[in-house]
């Protein structure tokens, strides 16, 4: 799993942490159940206080993307509200273009073409 | 170390892996009981004594070494690379940038898999599987192997690290 934070930005640290994890999510990097590193272990990396990556976790426990537990950390549950919307966008859109004989990957090579 | 000929460098690229050795935890449990079930004799009562606290000495060895080198948790970054083992985390190693003077990702074939923390004069591995495993080469000539979900990008976090350092001195 990739963290990539930029201290000079005006985005808050916990902000830019909790946006990895849902980019980790959705690039599959981090799937579910996959277990995140200890608060204090990723502070100490990001150079950050504790407390702002337990608030980034908090912040994705209440967007039901983690869960904690006493003794086994926070986890991946799912791919949270926003990206289940997403994946049923994307699911329409297969099948619209089902309709209209397309397939994945003529979806993908659009997608790829668009601005 | 060797920097990679990149410049957008962010300072604060860190890479967390962790690698489960499903097998060590596996067979540790299934050697725990097999242990601990021996000390029974056909009557099903406990035989010799001696024997009984062998055995639990044995069982208690098998169950330290599922919770210290069953996984092992690889952060790396402008850190360096710190390692945590087993499910509390320790042993514990971190490798400074200091310290490294290079990382590179090298292919482990299935009998240098060490399994667990090993630590000889010149080399320490922390291996549990075999492919695609993260060398480092210390300055002090000590050899570092580590096994991490995504070697490469281990790596590429480790030089982003170094070039973004080389940068700020200069």
């Amino acid at each position: 799993m990739r963290w990539a934070i930029d201290h000079t930005s005006r985005e808050r640290l916990q902000d830019q942490i909790a946006s990895c994890v849902r980019r980790g999510v959705v690039s599959g990097e981090l799937p579910v159940g996959e277990q995140l590193p200890p608060a204090a272990e990723l502070g100490t990396a990001l150079s950050v206080d504790r407390n702002t990556v337990l608030a980034a976790y908090r912040q994705l426990r209440d967007d039901g993307v983690l869960e904690f537990r006493r003794g086994r950390g926070a986890r991946v549950v799912s791919a949270g509200p926003a990206m289940s919307s997403v994946i049923e966008a994307a699911r329409r859109l297969i099948a619209t273009a089902s309709e209209h004989g397309l397939a994945k990957a003529d979806l993908i090579r659009i997608i790829k073409e668009l601005p | 170390m060797t920097p990679p000929p990149t410049a957008d460098v962010d300072p604060y690229t860190v890479y967390t892996g962790r690698t489960t050795s499903w097998a060590m935890v596996a067979s540790g449990c299934v050697g725990a009981v097999f242990v601990v079930f021996m000390g029974k004799d056909s009557n099903g009562s406990w035989s010799d004594r001696w024997f009984v606290v062998a055995l639990i000495v044995v069982a208690i060895g098998v169950i330290v070494n599922v919770v210290t080198a069953s996984s092992v948790r690889a952060t790396a970054g402008p850190n360096g690379l710190t390692i945590h083992w087993g499910l509390v985390g320790w042993p514990r190693s971190t490798y400074h940038l200091d310290e490294i003077d290079d990382a590179e990702v090298v292919d482990l074939p299935w009998w240098r898999v060490s399994y667990a923390f090993w630590w000889t004069p010149k080399r320490t591995n922390c291996t549990l599987r075999s492919g695609p495993t993260v060398r480092l080469s210390l300055r002090n000539q000590r050899i570092v192997t580590i096994t991490v979900p995504e070697p490469a990008a281990a790596v590429a976090a480790l030089r982003k690290a170094s070039t973004s350092r080389q940068t700020d001195g200069d």
